[in-house]
């Protein structure tokens, strides 16, 4: 009987200990994550609640109070012709930029891949764009681009009176009246200011954005090709798959699916952030046409100190890229089917 | 163990300090920062040289310089918020008020009514005046612009013009004949230039300020004017619309025939330049010449925390030998900003000024000198960018009818500006 008690003891004790240790390896877990969890809290959450606060008040750098504003920071955001331009020219940029420099980087990834050795040269070339910074090669944009000394405009001027403007004025096609078309017009009057006419700005900023982004594109393509296996394109020739975009189209453009979603994702949230571009050619100008969500953050809260009128702008921006985030894993990820 | 160290180190510094202060003397250090530095890093130089053989107690910290006056501003401000400011600092004159709003920058007064030759130091009365706020004296200007016109002589005579013009209906019709001389980019007049420096210099030009107890002052007649010169200027000349670090380099490439720019710029164009004469000539006016203009160029403000009358002292000395006299003088010969002393220029700089003549434009003007407004209130770095926006509109020809533009414009910073 004592026996029996004793070992129903025994074993009670032993699932109590068992509980304590389960117990304290379970606190011991929560200590482990705590630094990880509390450092996320107070570097990446605490201060977007502090800017959703300070975006309901007037609060200027160095001023020891603020005034509760309530919404008004943002009825102005949504009201003024300004922000509108604002927002406008955040989004060109994106629908610009996203879909031409994706395009660029699958392109250029499928034609090196199928090369061979002379890739590797075609690869670090158009990887060079994303290596340098961006602020700096802005400097150098903005000497090429500069409307008389520049070496672009030098360049087309160069041509002028010469067989190079009777190609690119397109007199040779039956339909076009060569002396009326973009190059021949600018040849007897002047070229364009590019970042100084308000029609040429923001094409110039899309476009050194895209010869920016698509290295870095085909990078990630490359990558994802590489996972795609050669079996697939064997089985694709049984079933009768022979031409190369039939190849493309059944085979490499599914298999491409995570990589795609991952660079329409980076490449979406990358244009969004552009800034250093327009900080260092426009300021958002000519006449608001190049006033993108971040250089608007940058001159309300830093330049103007209006810290937060810049914090709306900022939760404002935040808002768009994760409705843009969300929607686009929604709608990708429903497609893919090998993630 | 850990306090036998502590023990150690506290004994090495005190050591240390006992022996460095009986070297120097009781040496005080004070701490220091300027922008722009491509302009300044010469004029310092120059200066902390005769400073140091001066006054050999004074140990000048020079911070990190800023890149302009807007970083200044930012940097600063800062700074007061986290209590770590500099003793004595280099602000934009427009960005003085702003300090003194905030209680940043300390009222000088104290420090002057202890000087006995304080005029005679070449302080008059116009320069004080462009630091005085409420009465009292809270920045000592350090280097002052003005603007000026600056032409490419080559491209004036190869047009057939040999008389440079005074007011802007000369200029326009200049324009329209250098047009006709073949000239495609006969001006640029700088609107887009820091802190409405242009537009200001128009209202000024008529002796009108733009901020008139501190209220926007564009409603009236004077500022229909402006507007509607400048609307004059852009069209009767057909002018580009160039960012002014592109105008610059188009000017000194020879392309540009008439420029008008602060004359701060003229070092960096008369080293960029190609070859041709170049010249500058006083800012022209309405129907003479104008009747003032706006001072640009930055002034040392005492922003010191520091408790220590002896500290306190010695920034104000630093503060003193640097807009006076030889440290005055150095601004002139290693900038194209004239030194707003008196002293300075007329006996220090005299062979200079005979040596470089377009130096001397601004000298000239210097009657002129009027207050560089700011916008007074937390808005007032927005309102600058309203005003920006209004001018660049006029440019592209977004506004046609000045009157509406005046209307809107006085009613939008109305509202921004403190009631």
């Amino acid at each position: 009987m004592i026996e029996k008690v004793t070992k129903t003891v025994d074993t009670l004790n032993q699932a109590a200990g068992l509980k304590r240790a389960e117990n304290r390896a379970k606190w011991v877990s929560y200590l482990f994550c705590f630094p990880a969890v509390s450092l996320m809290f107070i570097i990446l959450l605490v201060p977007i609640f502090v800017a959703g606060v300070l975006s309901f008040t007037d609060y200027s750098l160095g001023n020891p109070d603020l005034n509760w504003l309530g919404s008004k920071n943002y009825e102005v955001i949504f009201g003024r012709s300004s922000y509108q331009k604002m927002i406008w020219a955040t989004v060109t940029y994106v629908v610009v930029v996203v879909p031409i420099s994706i395009g660029l980087g699958l392109g250029a990834a499928m034609l090196i891949n199928s090369v061979g050795r002379i890739g590797e040269l075609y690869k670090t070339i158009y990887f060079l764009p994303v290596m340098a910074a961006l602020l700096a090669m802005a400097l150098v944009w903005d000497l090429a681009l500069h409307p008389t000394v520049g070496i672009v405009n030098q360049t087309l001027r160069l041509g002028c009176g010469t067989w190079i403007e009777g190609l690119f004025s397109f007199g040779w096609l039956p339909w076009v009246d060569g002396a009326q078309s973009w190059y021949s017009t600018s040849c007897a009057d002047e070229f364009p200011l590019w970042i100084g006419d308000r029609d040429y700005a923001m094409p110039t900023i899309c476009f050194i954005g895209i010869w920016q982004a698509f290295g870095f594109n085909m990078v990630l393509y490359l990558a994802g090709l590489t996972g795609v296996p050669r079996e697939l394109y064997h089985a694709a020739a049984i079933d009768g798959v022979t031409n190369t975009w039939d190849q493309f189209r059944l085979v490499t453009w599914p298999m491409l699916g995570p990589t795609t979603i991952f660079v329409v994702t980076i490449t979406s949230i990358n244009s969004f952030k552009v800034f250093d571009t327009v900080e260092a050619l426009t300021w958002g100008g000519p006449a608001k046409s190049t006033y993108v969500m971040m250089y608007a953050i940058f001159e309300k809260a830093v330049k103007e100190n209006l810290v937060g009128f810049g914090s709306a702008i900022t939760i404002v921006f935040l808002f768009f890229v994760l409705l843009i985030t969300f929607t686009q894993r929604f709608l990708v990820e429903k497609r893919v089917h090998y993630s | 163990m850990k306090r036998i160290f502590s023990v150690i180190a506290a004994a090495s510094i005190s050591l240390f300090a006992a022996t460095s202060s009986q070297a120097g003397g009781h040496a005080v250090t004070i701490e220091f920062g300027y922008p722009y530095a491509h302009l300044f890093d010469t004029t310092y130089a120059k200066i902390m040289k005769s400073f140091e053989k001066d006054h050999p107690n004074i140990k000048v910290k020079f911070r990190a310089t800023y890149d302009d006056y807007e970083d200044a501003t930012q940097v600063v401000l800062r700074e007061a918020v986290s209590n770590s400011l500099p003793d004595v600092t280099m602000q934009g004159l427009n960005r003085q008020a702003i300090f003194v709003e905030k209680g940043i920058a300390k009222s000088l007064e104290p420090f002057i009514a202890k000087e006995a030759n304080f005029a005679k130091d070449g302080y008059h009365k116009a320069m004080l005046d462009l630091g005085t706020f409420d009465g009292k004296v809270h920045g000592l200007p350090f280097s002052v612009s003005l603007p000026v016109g600056y032409y490419n002589m080559d491209l004036m005579k190869k047009a057939g013009v040999s008389k440079l013009p005074t007011n802007w209906g000369e200029v326009i019709s200049t324009c329209k004949k250098l047009r006709a001389g073949g000239i495609k980019n006969p001006i640029f007049w700088g609107w887009n230039i820091t802190g409405n420096w242009f537009l200001q210099s128009l209202m000024w030009s008529q002796d009108t300020p733009i901020i008139k107890d501190g209220k926007i002052n564009l409603g009236g007649s004077a500022g229909l004017k402006a507007l509607e010169q400048m609307k004059a200027i852009f069209d009767g000349c057909k002018m580009k619309n160039l960012k002014w670090k592109a105008a610059l380099k188009s000017f000194s490439a020879g392309e540009i025939a008439m420029m008008y720019w602060s004359t701060s710029a003229l070092g960096a164009v008369e080293r960029a330049k190609g070859d041709f004469e170049l010249k500058t000539y006083e800012y022209p006016g309405f129907k003479a010449g104008p009747l003032g203009l706006p001072a640009g160029g930055n002034s040392a403000l005492m922003v010191s925390q520091s408790k220590d009358p002896k500290v306190l002292a010695a920034a104000w000395t630093f503060l003193k030998y640097i807009t006076s006299g030889l440290g005055a003088a150095a601004v002139a010969e290693t900038t194209g900003y004239m030194p707003p002393n008196k002293a300075a220029n007329d006996i220090i700089l005299k062979d200079f000024y005979a040596a470089n003549p377009n130096k001397q434009t601004a000298v000239r003007q210097a009657g002129l000198l009027r207050e560089w407004q700011a916008y007074p209130g937390d808005k007032g770095l927005a309102v600058t960018q309203v005003l920006y926006d209004a001018m660049e509109g006029i440019l592209l020809g977004d506004h046609t009818d000045m009157k509406k533009l005046q209307a809107e414009l006085q009613e939008e910073i109305g509202d921004m500006l403190p009631k």
